[in-house]
């Protein structure tokens, strides 16, 4: 066998493991994971900025005018968290 | 027969008791399970890559494919400047694997179903990446909390916004994976525990869903994991690529 005649067939090979992994596709798993991402992502960023509020208004005495800002900042915060990750995982595919 | 889901998740004391000035050092059970399953791990890499061979028989080959795995996690995820951090997050991926993986035996103890043991890996990514971002870029890593393209008048609400979204990912991280293997375990008992009470008779339903539900927990074990180590990779990427 001649050395042409093995890598042509050599690249048919590759080819062949190429198009195999693809339709394999893992990515349902992935794309599972991600579901789960996105539900503690916003919840977190509410429960962070519930929780500054509540310091803050200790801090300087202002209850209960920072917790309501500052969970209002925190939900904000979630949906842009929640946006961003939904972005990244497009940008991905 | 225990009838409480929740006594699955009881931390006791093995052997003696051990004090240092007010810190409870005691070997429990769930320090048993980490010491097995850092064992597992340690014992499966090496006994798998002992006997090198070119051609890799299927042990060989399952550690390989873990390398490789997380290799292109890493460098699909944070690029090639993150391929330093490849031990740490190998021993995170495979440690949260094996905990979790171990918790779906029965009679054992999930490591990671307790909030503590996640916090404290969770808060030691967050506390590094942050030291890698300010080691790496000083004072300029500060800018991650102020997005371009913003007018001047929103420009403070969105730095605040920004230190919010930054500090709740140590609190995503960990309430992530210990609040999915504690709600599955729970539910995984309480379904066992109707196949009891319902007896011959009526139990089989709920064995149905307890054998789907087992599926469903090994492939939220495996899940969890990845997230866990993806994110990491994540954040890594943002301290480690600055740009916005």
């Amino acid at each position: 066998m001649d050395e042409k005649d093995f890598k042509t067939r050599l690249k048919i090979a590759k080819e062949k493991i190429a198009d195999r992994v693809d339709t394999k596709s893992p990515k349902k798993a992935v794309f599972l994971g991600s579901a789960f991402r996105l539900g503690t992502e916003l919840v977190s960023a509410v429960v962070v900025g519930t929780i500054i509020g509540f310091i803050l208004d200790s801090w300087f005495d202002t209850k209960p005018w920072l917790i309501i800002i500052f969970f209002f900042l925190g939900s904000i915060a979630g949906v842009s968290n929640v946006i961003r990750a939904a972005k990244k995982m497009q940008q991905q595919k | 027969m225990a009838s409480n889901p929740m006594t699955q998740f009881e931390v006791y004391k093995i052997g003696p008791e051990l004090k240092f000035g007010g810190f409870d050092l005691s070997f429990t059970n769930s320090s048993l399970f980490m010491v097995l399953s850092t064992l597992i791990i340690l014992g499966f890499l090496h006994f798998s890559t002992s006997n090198k061979k070119i051609i890799p028989d299927k042990i060989q080959l399952i550690s390989e494919m873990l390398y490789n795995f997380i290799a292109k996690m890493i460098s699909d995820t944070a690029g090639s400047k993150a391929k330093p951090y490849f031990p740490f997050i190998f021993s995170l991926f495979t440690f949260v694997l094996m905990c979790n993986m171990i918790g779906m035996l029965p009679y054992s103890f999930t490591v990671t179903s307790h909030i503590i043991v996640t916090m404290i890996m969770a808060l030691f990514i967050f506390i590094a990446v942050t030291v890698i971002g300010f080691f790496k870029h000083g004072a300029k890593y500060l800018s991650i909390f102020v997005p371009s393209g913003v007018p001047m008048v929103l420009l403070p609400l969105i730095t605040v916004i920004e230190i919010i979204s930054y500090l709740s990912r140590p609190i995503s991280l960990s309430v992530r994976l210990f609040a999915n293997m504690m709600a599955g375990h729970t539910m995984l008992k309480v379904f066992g525990s109707f196949v009891l009470s319902l007896g011959i008779v009526g139990g089989w339903l709920p064995l149905t869903f307890s054998v789907a539900l087992t599926g469903l927990e090994i492939l939220v074990a495996f899940l969890q994991a990845y997230v866990f180590a993806i994110l990491t990779c994540i954040y890594l990427n943002d301290a480690l690529n600055l740009h916005h």
